[in-house]
Parts: C-alpha cells; sequence; structure tokens
C-alpha cells in the first residue's frame, strides 16, 4: 500500500485516496475542434516511469492534487496543489 | 523422571514447572519453555505424523518455522487447528494434539499401503484417472475413499469460537526478529530517540542466542538478552511484540504482522482476542530475521532421523534436550561442528562428521606458480577490515586470469594502480600459459 504525501494533511495511506488519471493533458478550448476534445477525453499515454496523476483525497481534505508517482516502482516523487505548475521531477 | 531424553541440566526451559500434555491420546510431560516439538523429543517420540501421498513416516527435522515435516493437529472441537507445526507451537498444560494423514494411528497406518504399490503411482497421479468408466454413479463411489485420503489435516466444523482483532500502527524503525542482532539494533534505534517497534515470532526474544554458551559484550549470553530487553521494556518509545510473525513487506514500508495473543492458553479469558493483525507502516525496517538451514537431498531424508544441524543444536542447548543416541553430522558450513560439540556434551554418541567440502583450494595455477616464484602464500579467512586496509587486490578466476582492483567503493586500493606484486603474478601467468598450457600446442604445430 502506497504511502501518499497529501499537500495539506501530509503523508496518509493509498486507502484515503482516489486517483483521477493522467494531469498532463491539457484540457482544450470550448470551441476547440471535435477531434482535440475526442484526444482530450479518451486519448491518453502509458508512460513507463516518472508520470504526473490527479488524486483525490477523498477521506481526508477532499481536495484534488497532483503527483508525480514512477509506475514502475511505485515510488512517489512529489506532491503539489492543483494551480502549482506540474511537479515534474526526472 | 518421565522425560526419557530430557538432559539433567542446561536449556532455559524451567525444570520446576511441568506442563502435561496429550498427544495421539497420550499423557506426556513437558517443561515450561518448550515447543510442542521439544516436549515430544524429550519423552523420545520422533514419529509424529504420515506424509500426504505415500504415508510415509513423518518426524520432526527442524527446530522453528523452516519445519517441513512436523505438521500435528492442536486442541479439539471448534478450537481445532490442522496444520499446526509442532516446531513453533508453544507447550502449555493440557495441549492436545494429533498427528495427521494416518488412521488408525501415526505407529500403525492403513494408508501407507500406498508405499507399497508406489510403482503404480507415479509423480504427478491425478485423482481423474478415477472418472474411468465415465458414468457418474462410478465416480461418486470412487469419490468416497478419494475424498477420505485428500488433503493434508481436517478442518473444524464447528464454528470458530475466538475474536480476532485488527491494529494499525506507526513506528519510526521496525525491527524483525529478536536475536542479538534484532536488540541490538532495537537498543541503538531507540537510543537515537526513534519510536521503536520490534517483533519476534518466538515467546522469548534472543533468537539464536538462547541456550547457547557466548558471551555479548563481556556479558554471559542470557544476562545480556536479560538486561537488553529490560532496558527496552522500560523505553516509552519502544514497543515490544512477542509471538508476532511479519509475514509481508509492501509498498511505503507497510509490514504485515500477526500476534498470536492466546494460542499458548489453555483456557484464554473471553476478552482477549485470540489473533491479532497489525498493519504496521514503519519509516525503516531492519530484517534481523538470522538463516534457515535446509536439508541435504539424499535418499530417505524424509524420515524420522534426519534433523538439521542448527535445529539439533537448538533442541540439545535450549531445550536441553537429547534428540538421539547416536549421530553423524553432515557439515556443509563451519557451524555444525557446534551441533557435533553440543551432541557431544549431551552423551550422545557422535558417530562421524562428515564434511564435504574440499580444502583450500591450494593448487591452481596460481598458487603453484606463486609457490615456485618462491611469494609467501597463506590461504585463511579475512576480515573486511583487512581487505579495505590491502595493499594489493587482485581477482582471480578462469576467465579473468588475474586482474587487479583498483578502486574498492570508490576508495583506491594502495596507490591506485596495479602493484608491484600483481605485476609479478600477472608475468608468471603468462609465463605459466606459454610454457605449460601452450606448450602441447607448439609442440603440434611444429
Amino acid at each position: 500500500m502506497l504511502l501518499i504525501p497529501c499537500p495539506w494533511c501530509g503523508p496518509r495511506n493509498q486507502i484515503e485516496f482516489t486517483c483521477g488519471g493522467d494531469a498532463t493533458v491539457p484540457r482544450p478550448a470550448p470551441e476547440a475542434p471535435e477531434a482535440e476534445w475526442m484526444r482530450y477525453v479518451y486519448v491518453r499515454d502509458n508512460p513507463m516511469g516518472p508520470h504526473v496523476e490527479w488524486w483525490l483525497h477523498g477521506a481526508g481534505c477532499r481536495q484534488w492534487f497532483k503527483l508525480n508517482r514512477d509506475t514502475r516502482t511505485h515510488e512517489i516523487l512529489a506532491s503539489a496543489p492543483p494551480d502549482a505548475p506540474p511537479a515534474t521531477e526526472p | 523422571m518421565k522425560q526419557p531424553c530430557r538432559l539433567p541440566s542446561g536449556g532455559i526451559v524451567d525444570r520446576a514447572q511441568p506442563l502435561p500434555f496429550e498427544f495421539d491420546g497420550v499423557a506426556y510431560e513437558g517443561l515450561a519453555g518448550d515447543t510442542l516439538a521439544a516436549a515430544l523429543l524429550a519423552n523420545g517420540k520422533h514419529l509424529v505424523g504420515r506424509g500426504f501421498k505415500y504415508h510415509r513416516p513423518r518426524g520432526i527435522a527442524g527446530a522453528g518455522v523452516d519445519e517441513p515435516n512436523a505438521f500435528v493437529r492442536l486442541g479439539r472441537d471448534a478450537r481445532t487447528e490442522p496444520n499446526v507445526r509442532a516446531t513453533t507451537q508453544e507447550l502449555f498444560a493440557g495441549l492436545e494434539a494429533a498427528s495427521q494423514n494416518c488412521w488408525p494411528s501415526a505407529r500403525l497406518d492403513i494408508g501407507a499401503i500406498n508405499g507399497f504399490v508406489s510403482r503404480l503411482i507415479p509423480a504427478g497421479f491425478y485423482y481423474k484417472t478415477f472418472m474411468w468408466p465415465p458414468t457418474p454413479k462410478w465416480w461418486l463411489r470412487y469419490e468416497r475413499v478419494i475424498r477420505h485420503a485428500a488433503g493434508v489435516g481436517r478442518v473444524p466444523t464447528l464454528p470458530d469460537p475466538d475474536a480476532y482483532e485488527h491494529q494499525y500502527a506507526h513506528c519510526d524503525v521496525l525491527v524483525v526478529g529478536a536475536g542479538p542482532a534484532g536488540l541490538a539494533a532495537a537498543r541503538a534505534a531507540a537510543h537515537s530517540g526513534a519510536r521503536v517497534v520490534l517483533c519476534d515470532e518466538d515467546h522469548v526474544f534472543g533468537g539464536g542466542l538462547l541456550g547457547v554458551a557466548a558471551t555479548v559484550d563481556g556479558a554471559v549470553a542470557a544476562e545480556w538478552i536479560a538486561a537488553t530487553v529490560a532496558e527496552l521494556a522500560d523505553h516509552p518509545d519502544v514497543t515490544l511484540l512477542r509471538r508476532t510473525t511479519a509475514f509481508g513487506h509492501y509498498d511505503g514500508n507497510l509490514v504485515g504482522l500477526v500476534e498470536r495473543v492466546t494460542d499458548h492458553l489453555c483456557a484464554p479469558p473471553e476478552w482477549m482476542p485470540r489473533q491479532r493483525l497489525w498493519k504496521l507502516r514503519a519509516r525503516t525496517v531492519v530484517l534481523a530475521t538470522g538463516a534457515h538451514e535446509r536439508l541435504i537431498a539424499y535418499a530417505n531424508n524424509d524420515l524420522p532421523g534426519t534433523m538439521l544441524a542448527g535445529a539439533v543444536r537448538t533442541y540439545v542447548e535450549r531445550y536441553a534436550v537429547r534428540p538421539g543416541s547416536r549421530a553423524v553430522v553432515f557439515a556443509n558450513n563451519d557451524r555444525a561442528y557446534a551441533t557435533a560439540l553440543a551432541l557431544h556434551r549431551a552423551g550422545v554418541v557422535v558417530a562421524a562428521i562428515v564434511d564435504p567440502r574440499a580444502g583450500p583450494a591450494l593448487d591452481g595455477a596460481l598458487p603453484h606458480a606463486a609457490r615456485d616464484a618462491g611469494l609467501p602464500l597463506e590461504f585463511r579467512d579475512i576480515a573486511e577490515t583487512d581487505v579495505r586496509a590491502a595493499d594489493e587486490l587482485w581477482v582471480t578466476s578462469s576467465s579473468k586470469e588475474v586482474l587487479a582492483i583498483v578502486t574498492l567503493d570508490g576508495k583506491p586500493i594502495g596507490d591506485g594502480k596495479p602493484g608491484p606484486v600483481f605485476r609479478r603474478m600477472y608475468g608468471l601467468y603468462q609465463e605459466f600459459k606459454r610454457t605449460v598450457m601452450r606448450a602441447g600446442r607448439e609442440k603440434a604445430a611444429a
């Protein structure tokens, strides 16, 4: 079970969290063409290595935040509030 | 004394506290501090069950969780527990155990007939062979017999009367295993101000040091253990968990522990949980679990009488039990000699010590070349400090020949360049190759 550092609550058990998926895909403008929206909604990379994801601390402060997790080792590299620049450590 | 194989002195068992117990309906007596296996051996009882397939007799081979043979059924009625290792079950007054996989008894077993027809039951023999002839009526007829023979142990049919607990906990340092290394680690961690949890599956701390005539920090082992445990128990930030097995080490240093709270009590109080599951999140985990021995493969090594050397020593020194009268010690490591000495002291005839290890490899090409050249040569065990303080280090092997090591862990060896003795040795070896190894080839070419 992962130990996830919530930016507000500190390190907590993984069972308190829900993963919200890829946080690196930028949301297109409302009037953007359908193809771009299609890509935003459905197309995801499956990177091997550090990957920034959305996580929800549902059983804690109920806040969304960004988490940089290594998809190979489960190592957690950084976490940051949603408005912070993407935490992209090597 | 009712225990014919108990030594008159020694061990860390309490001779003033005899504990009556039953095995296969026969009353025996052990001592406080025994495991079920130690108490059985003290009564000269080696046959404790039967094998799964051919119903070959099974004895006690180990002295701990690595026991492969001595599985027994413990308790009765709703509190029946199948497949308990006799080597880990602490003895208590009124314990009831029974052998498994045998009927009517371990000594006289009908299923052992399989052994006589073993040539007809190949490895991987599958029960669906009995599907023929392919009508359900025939299968149902076989099934009754097969189901009776299948499986190891029997589960209780009544509901479990016990309660179980879950516990979440956090600590800075978790030390798994309370032998000398674990105790020392826990003490050092506690001194540093860390919150420490120390767990061991045994009911006493001390691990491999229990019953051993050794000294630690100048103190007798037993006194060192007692002093260290007392110091840890007094420390406000140290939690001591006895009878607790760490069974899993998961992501983020989450460790699962199972604490057997009442498995050593004849009549557990109603308010106590039987077992407690700990989900422990540790910042650092120290595995001080020690090592297991493995059985040597030879014919009939599964029969009673074959024991691990370390286990034999444990039975003699910790439980003061003589596990036999005549022994052959097979030594593939130096600790087997401690077993031989312990057996000798216990009055067991050590008929032979078989040590298959070759002597020091003094007859390779390099040693020969060095000796011929008059270089001083010595084979001995070396300490890590010797390695780090050396002027020169080499690796030798048939593919590397002789190769100088110039840095070790980032630090230069000597002056960081291949040394003079290496250069001389390298020259000698090239000479050896040219004159001896290629001699035949040059002759053939000529």
